[in-house]
């Protein structure tokens, strides 16, 4: 694997963007070194690279991405993976309102807490948050797996129209048009396999004891 | 539509809109507070470009009742002597600097004794009768720094990095209502109670809702700008006897709005966030350290801790030494 690290010290946002874009038609794996929590990593990269984010990263880290798989190490701003549409976003520590606000397909992935609106109008793709999640938790979902295995606060799925919230702890209040239903053995399996994927490691009854938040049909 | 307005606030609102940075060191010492709100600043300066400003507590070492003034004074003859002769009549001047600025005017700064904090509010309008005059602040406990322009380019021109203090907060401005000139960069301040400042990002909604009761009380509005609504509003509680969390706690009742406001007290800092959260605000508690900004970045300046925490909708957090 050919390996390039951009030292970002200094760097303006767009001349990041730049470097990012330039470098991923030479190597198949970015090493992003001192991010200083910048706005719009990867913003609309579409190649198919490993990204590493060594740090925290500000607002839209990975933005309309689609294809590459990025891992930051530190935190990450409002709006994570905001309208991605295909690939991996891993981010080991805490984010800030609306993680993968708008998603269309690939996966959103915070290990700790995050702010409010997770996964706020997302129309596909998969949000997994390892910690807890704040005020209207799958604002007007249109789509995908939301899984929080954290506490949510209040208004969760607050006028959801499609997709499903599975929420592991506990659910302060629903929002309007959610209801909570019990899962079915089929989602237990399908939880299993996703959070297995990315290293989650939950007790085998734990899976029985997940919330599934749908629309009111 | 109020689904549209809230996405409209969430998505501009969270991006852009001012930047607001607070530290304070809980050892209760004076440290290079001028120096960390310089750097958080600076870390925020996308945020507002157009003025920014400090109040650094623990940076003055008056005697009781006295006073350090900042007015703006525009370079036109006579007009900074009629100033030092009308001061002349109030208090002696004790010690006086006038810095250059920039706009055509400058700023004069200096040291006034008066017999007591009641006397400060009539001295101020008494200055602000004067022609080609504008009061910036008066402070007994902390030095207000603020101009149009660049963070870089006023802390140079102020010296901000060599203010030590023990806390203080701090605002780049993205102006969205009002003048963008001097008066208008943030920190605000009452003289409903000595030392209060507040820094803002957001607007308030139920504005008069909030003035009208406080001019019926004699409170005195300088401006139609929401943050000073706010700082009187702050004041006004606390000197009712609320403690500052709890006139934040009141804060996010009371006032309507998207908002992340910051407030300074000759003993604190606190912030509140509006109920549903359209304005960002992260904060860290080290051994050392209390600090809050909006966001990231500018907690770095001050901190290696990753702990960052997100300030919930509604939530209020306060440090006082």
């Amino acid at each position: 694997m050919k390996e390039y690290v951009i030292d970002a010290n200094g760097m303006e946002e767009k001349e990041l963007n730049r470097t990012i874009k330039e470098q991923t038609k030479y190597h198949d794996k970015l090493i992003i070194d001192n991010p200083d929590s910048k706005h719009n990593i990867c913003a609309g990269l579409t190649e198919d690279v490993e990204i590493e984010i060594n740090g925290s990263a500000g607002y839209f880290v990975g933005t309309m991405a689609h294809g590459p798989r990025i891992h930051i190490t530190g935190n990450a701003g409002w709006f994570a993976g905001d309208n991605m549409t295909e690939g991996e976003l891993i981010i080991e520590g805490t984010a800030g309102d609306g993680a993968g606000q708008g998603i269309y397909g690939g996966t959103v992935i915070v290990k700790g807490n995050v702010g409010s609106r997770t996964g706020e109008i997302m129309k596909g793709g998969t949000v997994i948050i390892g910690g807890n999640s704040g005020f209207m938790t799958g604002l007007l979902m249109m789509g995908g797996k939301l899984i929080i295995l954290g506490d949510v606060t209040e208004d969760v799925g607050e006028s959801i129209m499609r997709g499903t919230i599975f929420v592991l702890g506990n659910v302060k209040s629903l929002g309007k048009n959610a209801v909570m239903e019990k899962t079915t053995s089929e989602d237990q399996k399908e939880l299993q396999e996703v959070l297995a994927e990315y290293g989650f490691e939950l007790a085998d009854e734990d899976y029985a004891n997940f919330k599934k938040i749908v629309n009111m049909q | 539509m109020a689904y549209v307005r809230v996405f409209t606030d969430h998505f501009i609102g969270g991006r852009k809109m001012c930047g607001i940075a607070g530290v304070i060191y809980k050892d209760k010492k004076t440290h290079p507070v001028g120096e960390a709100l310089t750097s958080m600043l600076e870390s925020l300066q996308h945020r507002g470009p157009d003025s920014a400003g400090y109040a650094i507590y623990g940076s003055l070492d008056f005697p009781k009742n006295y006073y350090q003034l900042n007015i703006e004074v525009k370079r036109k003859r006579g007009t900074l002597d009629n100033l030092k002769s009308l001061l002349n009549q109030i208090s002696p001047i004790f010690e006086e600097q006038l810095i250059e600025s920039v706009g055509g005017s400058d700023i004069y700064k200096c040291k006034i004794a008066l017999d007591e904090f009641s006397l400060l509010k009539p001295c101020i309008n008494e200055i602000d009768d004067l022609e080609n005059v504008r009061f910036i602040n008066g402070s007994h406990s902390f030095e207000m720094i603020k101009d149009t322009g660049k963070v870089k380019d006023i802390a140079e021109r102020f010296d901000v990095p060599s203010r030590m203090g023990t806390h203080g907060i701090g605002h780049t401005r993205f102006a969205t209502e009002s003048g963008v000139d001097r008066y208008h960069a943030h920190p605000y301040q009452s003289y409903i109670i000595p030392d209060i400042t507040v820094v803002h990002n957001g607007q308030i909604t139920n504005y008069w809702k909030i003035r009208d009761p406080l001019e019926r009380k004699g409170h005195t509005f300088e401006s139609f700008n929401d943050t000073e609504c706010i700082v009187h509003y702050m004041a006004d509680k606390l000197n009712q006897g609320y403690k500052l969390e709890e006139a934040l706690d009141q804060a996010v009742i009371d006032l309507d709005g998207p908002f992340s406001i910051l407030v300074g007290t000759p003993n604190g800092i606190g912030i509140a966030k509006d109920k549903l959260g359209l304005r960002p605000g992260v904060m860290v508690e080290t051994d050392e350290i209390f600090a809050v900004a909006s966001e990231e970045m500018a907690l770095h300046d001050v901190t290696d801790s990753d702990e960052i925490e997100q300030i919930a909708p509604g939530e209020t957090r306060a440090y006082t030494i």
